[in-house]
């Protein structure tokens, strides 16, 4: 009892200022709580910013954290979605025609997420039912099911299949791991080819089927250093910019001739 | 090696980069060509983003344009005159294929116009020169003496010329046509035109092969140029990170490539570009017909 005091007070005492979006936390109490008992659901980022350098190649996102009560086959669970900001896409079919393979028809779908990632303590299928998961887009099939655009589940099967293929979309890839029974930690992957731009995590204690906690922890992808002036350059000015270019190319071709003179 | 390339926001290997500009560099030197018909597909394949393959491939051609122009004029194989003649009509000719682009996108299959331009322009040109240059070997192997200039209709056009280097007295208008031609067709097709300049020269204005190569390097290093700026101005996809990697490769191998041209004779260097040319037209035509590994294809909606 003492020991579980102590984690408790812990918690508690950690949470307001080492986790400060815990406040967030959307907290069910259970229903013997006691008085002193902290958040049911704690979580964290590693980063808040990935910051995308000229060495940039892809990125694991750190979410870590802790609940109330044991996590396990037996107990609660914890599921974390990454979403990124959403994005307008066109999907061609290829059709044959005159023995040629030319574009064919179109779909195109809006508000599609960028980026999306989802890991789970156990199947996400089997924690939760079909509604509550197509209302929190868990599940890359309850994802596209709800995208505004035209009905053709073909379209939509190759939307994933497309995105996955890139990298920016993935559906539980590795489990969110967990250690000494409450602490948990999981890894999101972000391919190289990810976007800047503003993110979210969120992360859901899961309970007999239903969600008890939740908490949303936003990050950010931005370039820096030689990377964010260039392209900061490029958008802002873009005729200095081109003459800049047309310049070091014909200086690089110049320097070139130069070094390799062979006669 | 990765190295993230910031306006085609993705991380792509630099040895490759420098690899590639290598490889297009050599032989841009050797064939006086700018490479962007081979190095924009080469860039879409390592899966750079189209609108970025063809700004900053147009940026490197400039570059190596500069390079071997530089290597070819030292040489004394640039005709200046007869290459500010092209360049003119070569930016009108450009100007309205841009238009022509416009037209065909707002009626879309421009992907299939352009991959069929490729294909039909690239094939021509590439067995043409083929024929001929195979021709011109057979000839030398009899011994029997090369038909040096040919009289024909265009030699009775008004507003004669003379352009010294080439050792011509023609009309301007055979090449103001010929520049504007592929003035159009570099446009659509998102490349310099050298390989198709450069047969032009030869088979219809009756230019040496050394002073073609240098003349259509002039005239590649202006239209790049003016491609490069109407590009970032247009569509902001010249990524410059992605330009300097290739032309660091690329200028080392135009100078290799120059060098070993003048080593080969004309009709060689010429039977050599032409099989290449040929080689891409149908490798572009096999992709248009082999059934795609996948029937869908993802795009930013416009």
């Amino acid at each position: 009892m003492i020991l579980l005091r102590a984690t408790f007070l812990a918690l508690s005492l950690a949470a307001p200022f080492a986790l400060a979006p815990a406040a967030l936390a959307q907290r069910e109490p259970p229903p013997a709580a006691p008085p002193f008992a902290g958040p049911a659901l704690a979580a964290e980022l590693g980063q808040d910013r990935i910051a995308v350098d000229t060495s940039f190649s892809g990125a694991d996102l750190l979410i870590f954290g802790a609940t109330e009560r044991l996590l396990g086959p037996a107990g609660d669970n914890v599921v974390v979605l990454g979403l990124g900001p959403p994005r307008d896409v066109v999907v061609r079919r290829r059709v044959r025609w005159l023995g040629l393979w030319v574009n064919g028809p179109a779909a195109r779908f809006q508000e599609v997420p960028n980026y999306y990632a989802v890991a789970a303590t156990a199947p996400v299928a089997g924690l939760l039912e079909e509604p509550a998961r197509r209302e929190r887009r868990l599940g890359l099939d309850v994802l596209t099911a709800r995208l505004p655009g035209p009905r053709d589940p073909r379209f939509r099967t190759a939307l994933i299949d497309l995105k996955r293929a890139s990298r920016l979309w993935n559906e539980e890839e590795s489990p969110v791991e967990i250690s000494g029974g409450r602490l948990f930690h999981a890894r999101l992957p972000l391919p190289s080819t990810i976007a800047t731009g503003d993110y979210i995590v969120q992360v859901l204690l899961v309970r007999g089927n239903r969600v008890v906690a939740r908490q949303e922890l936003p990050f950010r992808v931005d370039r820096v250093g030689a990377t964010a002036r260039i392209a900061d350059v490029a958008r802002r000015l873009p005729l200095a910019y081109g003459l800049a270019c047309i310049a070091l190319a014909a200086f690089a071709g110049w320097l070139g001739s130069v070094i390799f003179r062979r006669s | 090696m990765p190295v993230y390339l910031p306006i085609a926001e993705m991380s792509v290997d630099a040895l490759l980069l420098l690899g590639i500009g290598l490889g297009v560099g050599w032989l841009s030197g050797l064939f006086g060509v700018g490479g962007g018909f081979l190095l924009t597909p080469l860039l879409i394949l390592i899966g750079i983003p189209a609108p970025v393959a063809v700004a900053s491939g147009a940026n490197q051609t400039l570059g190596a344009s500069v390079s071997g122009l530089i290597a070819q004029w030292r040489r004394g194989n640039v005709d200046a005159r007869m290459g500010c003649v092209l360049l003119v009509a070569g930016l009108a000719g450009s100007a309205a294929g841009t238009q022509l682009f416009v037209l065909l996108k707002r009626l879309g299959q421009i992907d299939l116009a352009v991959s069929l331009f490729y294909v039909v322009v690239l094939g021509t040109v590439g067995a043409l020169m083929v024929r001929e240059s195979l021709r011109a070997i057979m000839r030398r192997r009899r011994a029997l003496p090369a038909r040096t200039h040919q009289h024909s209709w265009l030699h009775g056009l008004p507003l004669k010329m003379r352009f010294r280097q080439s050792r011509l007295y023609i009309s301007i208008i055979p090449p103001a046509m010929i520049g504007f031609g592929i003035g159009v067709l570099s446009a659509i097709m998102g490349v310099g035109g050298g390989f198709m300049l450069v047969p032009a020269m030869i088979y219809l204005l009756g230019m040496p092969t050394t002073t073609t190569i240098g003349t259509s390097l002039f005239q590649v290093t202006f239209v790049s140029a003016n491609v490069t700026l109407l590009q970032a101005l247009q569509t902001g996809s010249v990524d410059i990170v992605l330009t300097l990697l290739l032309l660091t490769g690329g200028v080392a191998g135009a100078q290799f490539g120059a060098a070993m041209g003048t080593k080969l004779r004309g009709e060689e260097t010429r039977a050599l570009l032409g099989l290449l040319v040929l080689l891409v037209a149908a490798g572009l035509l096999v992709d248009l017909l082999r059934t795609p590994a996948s029937l869908y294809l993802m795009g930013p909606a416009t």
